[in-house]
C-alpha cells in the first residue's frame, strides 16, 4: 500500500467512523439506561432513510432538512420501542434481543410492503471533492461526519453539564439508586427510546446520502453498533467516540487491502473478536 | 419467551409415562395423519411440497429447540444449515459424490461448524452467545459470498442432482417421495432428542440451563456437554440443510445462510414451546403453513408476517407457547 493510499484510508475511516459512532450512540444509550440490546437498530436507521427518501422525493427537500424531520417522525417508533421492551421479563438482555429480532423482522416486511426491494439513494447535488493535503474527500461525506460529531459532543455536553443529564446517567449506573435519589426512571429510560429513535431516524437520512437503502441493509448497522458498544464501553460517549474512530480507520485499511467486498466479513469478525474479549459483559459490573 | 436461565428446578422435567397425556396422543394422531394425508391429499404436488418443506423446518426448529434445550440460544442457525447445505453440493458437484453420502457428511459439517460457536460458549453467555452466534453466522453468509474459487460466490450453485429414492422415484420431481424422506428426518429428530432428552445427557443439559453454577459444583462440565449440545444440534441443522439443497437444487450464500434459516427456527421453536418435544415441530408447522397458506395469497410481500407477529405474541402473552396452551412443559 503505497504511503498517499494509505493516508486516504485513513481520512475515509475517521470519516465514516464518526458516524459509526454517531449511529451507535443509539444503541449504547438505550442499553446503558434500559440493559436492552434493541437488534431492530439496523432497521430504524434504514426506515428513517426511507422516510428522508419519500420527503425527498416528494417536495425535494435538501438532505439537512430532511435529517431533522425524519428524526421528528421516528419518535413515535421510539415510544412504541419504549412501550414494548418496558414490559419484557427477566433476562431483560436476552429477551430483548428474541423481541427486537422479531420487531426488525416486521420492520423489514413494512419496508418491503411501502418501498418494495429496490435499492434507493438521496442523491445530493454533485459538489467537487473537498482536496485536503491531497487527499479528497467528497463533500457530502464530511458533512455527514460534521453532523456526526457535532451530535455527539453536543450529546456529550449535556449528558455531563446539566441535571437532565445527570439524571440519565446516574440511571445508567444504578437505576435502583437513582430511583431512590428522586430520579424519574421510568421517564429517563422513554427518554433514552426517543433519543435513540430520532438518532436512527436522522442518521438514516444520513446514511442514505452515501449508501443505497435496502430492507436488509440495517443487519451490519446493527452488527457495527454492538461492536461499537462492546469496543467503547456503554455510557461514555468518549470511548464510542474512539471506538467509531478505530473500526473505521481499520475497515477502511481492510478494505483498500483485500477490497470492498469484504467488508461485511471485518465487522462480523471485529464483534466476534470483541465479544470474546469482553466477554464478562457489556455493561460493566452488572454482568448478565 | 420463557426465560432460559431462570429458575425453577429439574423437578419440573418429570418423566412421563408413554402413554402420556393429551400432547403425546396429538402427536400420535398427527404422525398417523402424516403418514396417510399424501392419499387423502390425492398426491396432489403443491400440498406435497408444502407439507414435505414444512417437515425440513420442523426438523429444524427441532434442532433448534435440542440446543435451547441445553439453555443455549442460537441465533445463527443458519451458519450449520448453510454448511450442510454447501458441502453436500460441492461433494456433488465437484468430486461427483452420490448425495445420499453427501447428505450424512453434510450431517457431520454441520456439527463441525457447530464447535467453535459451542466452544466460544465457554466464555459466553445468554444474550451474548446470541450475538456471537449471529456474527458467527453473518461471518461465513460472507464468506461463502466472497470464496468465489470454492462457492461460487453470489451466483450461487445450480444443477444440483437429485435423490434418488430407488426404482423411478426421485426426491425433488416425485413429491411422495421427498414428502416421506422429509417426514423421516424429522422423527430423526425427533428421536434423537427424545433419547438424549431422557439420557444423563438430557439431565445434563438441563441442569445447565437452570444454574450453570450448581450443575458445575456437582460435577457435570458445562463446556463439554455445551459442546455436544452445539454438536448434536448443528448436526441435524446441516442434514436438512442438505435435504433443502437437494430439494430446491439451487443454493446461494443470500439464502442457506441468509437470517431467514436463523429466525425462523428461533421464531418457530419458542412459538411452539421452549424446553419441548413437540412444541418446536409444532410451532413449525403451524406459522409455515399459515403463512404460506393464508398470507402468501393475500399480502405476497408480507408473507413474512406472521412469523414476526408471533414471535411478539409469543414474548408478552404466551411465555411457555403453544405448549403452554396446552398446559404441558
Amino acid at each position: 500500500m503505497s504511503p498517499a493510499a494509505l493516508v486516504h484510508s485513513l481520512a475515509v475511516g475517521l470519516v465514516t467512523g464518526s458516524f459509526y459512532a454517531f449511529l451507535a450512540l443509539a444503541f449504547a444509550l438505550v442499553l446503558a439506561i434500559t440493559r436492552v440490546l434493541n437488534l431492530a437498530h439496523g432497521e430504524l436507521v434504514v426506515l428513517g432513510g426511507y422516510i428522508g427518501y419519500s420527503l425527498w422525493k416528494a417536495w425535494g427537500l435538501p438532505p439537512l432538512l430532511l435529517v431533522p424531520l425524519a428524526a421528528l417522525a421516528s419518535l413515535p417508533l421510539g415510544a412504541i420501542w419504549r412501550g414494548l421492551l418496558g414490559r419484557v421479563r427477566e433476562p431483560v438482555e436476552l429477551n430483548s434481543l428474541v423481541l427486537t429480532f422479531g420487531l426488525g423482522l416486521l420492520l423489514q416486511n413494512l419496508m418491503l410492503g411501502v418501498w418494495a426491494g429496490d435499492y434507493r439513494l438521496i442523491a445530493g447535488d454533485a459538489a467537487p471533492p473537498l482536496a485536503l493535503g491531497g487527499i479528497a474527500l467528497p463533500r457530502g461525506r464530511l458533512l455527514v461526519a460534521a453532523i456526526s460529531l457535532g451530535t455527539v459532543g453536543a450529546l456529550h455536553l449535556v449528558l455531563t453539564r446539566t441535571r437532565w443529564g445527570t439524571a440519565l446517567r446516574a440511571t445508567s449506573l444504578d437505576p435502583e439508586a437513582a430511583g431512590l435519589m428522586g430520579i424519574n426512571t421510568d421517564r429517563a429510560s422513554l427518554t433514552s427510546f426517543l433519543l435513540a429513535a430520532a438518532i436512527a431516524g436522522g442518521g438514516g437520512v444520513l446514511f442514505a446520502t452515501f449508501h443505497y437503502l435496502h430492507p436488509a441493509a440495517g443487519v451490519e448497522l446493527t452488527l457495527l453498533a454492538i461492536a461499537l458498544s462492546i469496543l467503547g464501553g456503554v455510557g461514555r460517549l468518549s470511548g464510542l467516540l474512539l471506538g467509531g474512530l478505530l473500526i473505521g480507520v481499520v475497515e477502511a485499511l481492510a478494505l483498500t487491502w483485500a477490497g470492498p467486498e469484504w467488508r461485511e466479513l471485518v465487522v462480523a469478525a471485529i464483534v466476534l473478536l470483541l465479544l470474546l474479549l469482553r466477554s464478562r459483559g457489556l455493561v460493566a459490573g452488572r454482568g448478565h | 419467551m420463557a426465560d432460559p436461565g431462570g429458575g425453577g428446578g429439574l423437578g419440573k422435567e418429570r418423566r412421563r409415562s408413554p402413554q402420556g397425556g393429551p400432547v403425546s396422543r396429538l402427536g400420535v394422531g398427527g404422525l398417523l395423519l402424516a403418514v396417510i394425508f399424501p392419499f387423502l391429499a390425492g398426491f396432489h404436488p403443491y400440498y406435497l411440497y408444502l407439507l414435505g418443506t414444512g417437515f425440513l423446518l420442523a426438523s429444524l426448529a427441532s434442532a433448534w429447540g435440542l440446543l435451547a434445550y441445553a439453555g443455549q440460544i442460537s441465533f445463527g442457525h443458519a451458519a450449520f444449515f448453510g454448511v450442510g447445505a454447501y458441502t453436500t453440493a460441492l461433494l456433488a458437484l465437484e468430486l461427483g459424490v452420490t448425495p445420499w453420502l453427501g447428505i450424512l457428511i453434510a450431517g457431520g459439517a454441520g456439527a463441525l461448524a457447530a464447535l467453535p460457536i459451542g466452544a466460544a460458549a465457554h466464555l459466553l453467555r445468554g444474550a451474548y452467545l446470541a450475538l456471537g452466534s449471529l456474527a458467527y453466522a453473518e461471518l461465513l453468509r460472507v464468506l461463502a459470498l466472497n470464496w468465489t474459487g470454492l462457492t461460487g460466490g453470489g451466483a450461487g450453485l445450480i444443477g444440483l442432482p437429485g435423490l434418488h429414492l430407488g426404482g423411478e422415484l426421485e426426491f425433488a420431481r416425485e413429491r411422495a417421495g421427498g414428502y416421506y424422506l422429509s417426514l423421516a428426518v424429522l422423527l430423526l429428530a425427533l428421536a434423537v432428542f427424545a433419547l438424549l432428552r431422557r439420557s444423563r445427557v438430557g439431565l445434563a443439559w438441563a441442569a445447565i440451563r437452570e444454574r450453570e453454577e450448581r450443575a458445575q459444583l456437582l460435577g457435570v462440565s458445562p463446556t463439554r456437554y455445551k459442546l455436544l449440545a452445539f454438536a448434536c444440534s448443528g448436526a441435524l441443522a446441516g442434514l436438512v440443510g442438505a435435504l433443502y439443497a437437494h430439494a430446491v437444487r439451487f443454493i446461494e450464500p443470500d439464502l442457506v445462510f441468509g437470517r431467514y434459516f436463523s429466525i425462523l427456527p428461533l421464531i418457530m421453536a419458542t412459538f411452539g414451546g421452549l424446553h419441548t418435544l413437540l412444541g418446536p415441530p409444532a410451532g413449525a408447522l403451524v406459522l409455515y403453513l399459515v403463512s404460506e397458506l393464508l398470507f402468501h395469497p393475500l399480502l405476497p410481500r408480507l408473507h413474512q408476517l406472521p412469523y414476526a407477529l408471533a414471535l411478539i405474541g409469543v414474548v408478552f402473552f404466551l411465555p411457555r407457547g403453544l405448549a403452554g396452551l396446552l398446559g404441558r412443559r
